[in-house]
């Protein structure tokens, strides 16, 4: 569930911007970091920490266009890609200075325990992010399809040059976009720091399997990012404990030059005439 | 020269040659690869495993492997886009740090490799080899690309449909360069293998790439010195900031941002003068006869696009000396069909023949070759259209050369279209003015929603009831 909040974010930064925003996987980490900082050491309850954590990251995110993405709109989306690369460098150093090597654990949303469910065991926190997540996804959900700035969104999205036209003041779009992508990867930081801990590095990794989730749903859907990552926890959750991690990863490796392969396009084909 | 120096300007020269082999693919081609760094790693773990046997030759052998092994990768992925290309680069260079760390029993694990490096050159020798290599590269690849391969490059990486519809196999040069690219990689990091003496998983990590990246960019990506001015940098700004630790690398990471913001070029493209742009190309005064089949023929031909017919059972024929042209309602296909001949599109069914030949199902480059050109619907004509002509193409297909053209604009349009067929050109035109059409073309096919309704002299055709209805506007 915590992979589909990255995912989603990321694909609404992509459908914005219309490029790859490589520091997405940064921001998943300074979302825990923001969350290990403010819950571990200032002690902020968790109803508090989450929003403050989704707050912080969304002006972030809002940074983030603002440095590297409305600058380099014009120019060839490499440029986007290789700006936001160094941009997640600079997160990844800013952490490694501030925070130290060593992995933290984020607190947790709802406490540590467990407890029976219709017989069932089920850990408090596990369930905690499958409510929290969910809510989150249904909330975008909303946004997009149910108002008003959500259908901007999507018009800024499908196609920029047309929504200046019909007046929708364009920039704005995306730094509300960028902003929201950074909130949800301030959500999913704080899931996954609780669960595989804090650590600077995972960055790139979390970007991979966000990138991967995307490329696998079809590239810019909303509704495809979501499954492609649900299905590579789940295929992760299983073939690890089938065989262990490293071949689980090696897996999903293989299978994405597969699919590359065989599909040029991703699994489900993208938007005709669509280019990131 | 101490031990220190020698073993900072090794390292400077190895950077730079991996900075080298990356500017082949990023900068020339604007290919984003994600994998160089990983290869730099296959460089160097190939050299630790055979540097015990076969001693110096492991360091030529490692080359020659990452070089294999990046063309083995390059293959599959020729195909794909940007975003695409960079993902499956990326799923590479994961899956071999993933086998640096975990296939213990070859490549010893998280420990990595040691006690290889008895035989390998060192010190002065190997500073030596380092720049021979670095210095020979960069002269080859400046020499390279100052010519006419520089500018097909640079279309290739700016405009790839035009370049390929000018005869530029674009799959080729990227396989190329990749592998060329991969073998420096591997170069550098054989090198790499034998200044530390030992090999571990780092060396295939995602920081290596993003160092990498970062050099290339903040040097000048596509200038002969920027990678070794990036690789300089990289090399000696920790060594000035020591005090401030792993501050560096932050402030490092900056400077390339503030470098892609604001000098796209990179730092060697500030000092050097400002490339002058290339000369416009001019329509050639005399067109030399040009050589190729004698006629282009469609049968039958049909493309879908979703559950719509773009283009159902079209069949026309054009002859050399002849000028056709397409008009029909927006919409009605003619783009597509122009697009279906030149190889940008696959027609779904039907056959597409130069004299006796089928090219239907070949790539755009090939068809391009055999002497058919193209321009696409822009605002300025004329530029395309030289370009097109300097290739001498036996076939031309324009698609709106008249569009936002002034009054005297199209009188030399007209003249140019005559000359074409008096030098024994085949061309096939859509546009709108009809009344440019109907004075130039020899005939016009009306084309309505993918059918050709009507086909023959243009004032038969103008005079056609279904023409006069769907397209000129007028009531039948």
């Amino acid at each position: 569930m915590a992979y589909a909040l990255v995912a989603l974010g990321f694909v609404l930064a992509l459908n914005a911007s219309g490029a790859v925003n490589f520091a997405h996987g940064a921001l998943v980490v300074l979302g825990g970091a923001v969350a290990v900082a403010l819950g571990g050491r200032a002690g902020l309850p968790a109803a508090i920490l989450l929003p403050a954590v989704v707050l912080v990251l969304g002006a972030a995110g809002i940074l983030t266009a603002h440095l590297a993405i409305l600058p380099l709109a014009a120019r060839p989306p490499e440029a986007t890609f290789v700006a936001t690369i160094a941009l997640a460098a600079i997160v990844e150093q800013g952490l490694q200075l501030s925070l130290g090597a060593a992995p933290h654990a984020a607190p947790s949303l709802a406490g540590t325990g467990v407890f029976e469910l219709g017989g069932v065991v089920v850990g408090r926190q596990p369930l905690a992010i499958l409510v929290v997540g969910g809510g989150l996804v249904v909330a975008v959900w909303f946004l997009l399809e149910r108002t008003q700035t959500g259908r901007r969104m999507r018009a800024v999205a499908s196609d920029r040059t047309m929504a200046r036209a019909v007046g929708i003041p364009v920039a704005r779009y995306v730094t509300l976009s960028l902003g929201l992508a950074g909130g949800l990867a301030g959500a999913a930081g704080m899931l996954l720091g609780h669960q595989f801990l804090v650590s600077p590095t995972q960055g790139s990794d979390y970007m991979l399997k966000a990138y991967i989730a995307v490329a696998v749903g079809g590239w810019g859907s909303v509704p495809g990012a979501l499954l492609g990552a649900l299905g590579i926890g789940v295929f992760e959750t299983f073939v690890s404990a089938a065989v262990g991690d490293g071949w689980a990863s090696a897996a999903l490796y293989v299978g994405v030059l597969a699919l590359l392969m065989v599909r040029p396009r991703g699994l489900f084909g993208e938007p005709v005439g669509r280019r990131a | 020269m101490t031990g220190y120096a020698v073993h900072l300007v090794t390292l400077i020269g190895i950077y730079a040659l991996m900075g080298v082999g990356y500017q082949l693919v990023f900068g020339h081609l604007g290919a984003l690869n994600l994998a160089q760094g990983a290869l730099v790693g296959v460089g160097a773990y190939a050299t630790a495993l055979l540097a015990p046997t076969l001693g110096l030759f492991a360091m030529p052998l490692a080359v020659v492997i990452t070089g294999l092994l990046a063309l083995l990768a390059a293959w599959p992925t020729l195909r794909l886009q940007s975003h695409y290309f960079a993902l499956a680069t990326l799923a590479l260079a994961a899956l071999i740090n993933l086998a640096a760390v975990n296939i213990e029993s070859v490549t010893g694990g998280a420990n990595g490799l040691v006690g290889f490096g008895a035989r390998l050159p060192h010190g002065v020798w190997l500073m030596a080899l380092v720049w021979l290599c670095l210095i020979a590269a960069v002269v080859v690849q400046s020499w390279l690309f100052a010519g006419r391969l520089g500018d097909a490059a640079r279309l290739l990486r700016e405009a790839p449909l035009a370049a390929a519809t000018l005869g530029i196999d674009g799959a080729r040069w990227r396989l190329i360069a990749f592998a060329a690219g991969g073998a420096l990689a591997g170069g550098a990091g054989a090198s790499m293998a034998a200044l530390n003496g030992v090999v571990s998983p780092e060396a295939t990590g995602f920081a290596v790439m993003v160092a990498c990246l970062m050099l290339v960019v903040l040097g000048g990506s596509r200038h002969p010195l920027g990678a070794v001015l990036g690789a300089a940098l990289t090399v000696c700004l920790p060594e000035l900031l020591r005090g401030f630790h792993a501050a560096w690398l932050l402030l490092y990471a900056v400077a390339t941002l503030l470098v892609v913001l604001f000098a796209p070029e990179g730092l060697a493209g500030l000092f050097s003068p400002r490339r002058a742009p290339m000369a416009s190309p001019e329509i050639p005064k005399r067109l030399p006869p040009a050589v190729g089949a004698e006629t282009l023929a469609l049968q039958c031909v049909r493309k879908r696009f979703g559950g719509v017919d773009a283009v159902s059972d079209v069949s026309l024929s054009l002859k050399r000396g002849e000028i056709v042209g397409l008009i029909g309602p927006n919409g009605s296909g003619k783009t597509t069909l122009l697009n279906l001949i030149s190889g940008l599109e696959r027609a779904d069914s039907g056959a597409i023949r130069l004299d006796a030949e089928a090219i239907e199902r070949w790539p755009t480059h090939r068809i391009a070759r055999l002497g058919v050109g193209r321009t696409f619907q822009s605002r300025t004509q004329s530029v395309p259209l030289a370009r097109v002509l300097a290739e001498r193409p036996a076939f031309l297909l324009l698609d709106e050369p008249a569009a936002g053209l002034g009054e005297r604009e199209r009188q030399e349009l007209e003249r140019l279209l005559h000359r074409l067929r008096d030098a024994g050109r085949g061309v096939l035109i859509v546009d709108h003015d009809i009344e440019l059409m109907s004075r130039v073309c020899d005939r016009l096919i009306c084309l309505d929603r993918g059918v050709v309704v009507a086909e023959g002299a243009p004032a038969e055709v103008r005079a056609n009831a279904d023409v006069r209805a769907s397209f000129l506007g007028v009531a039948a």
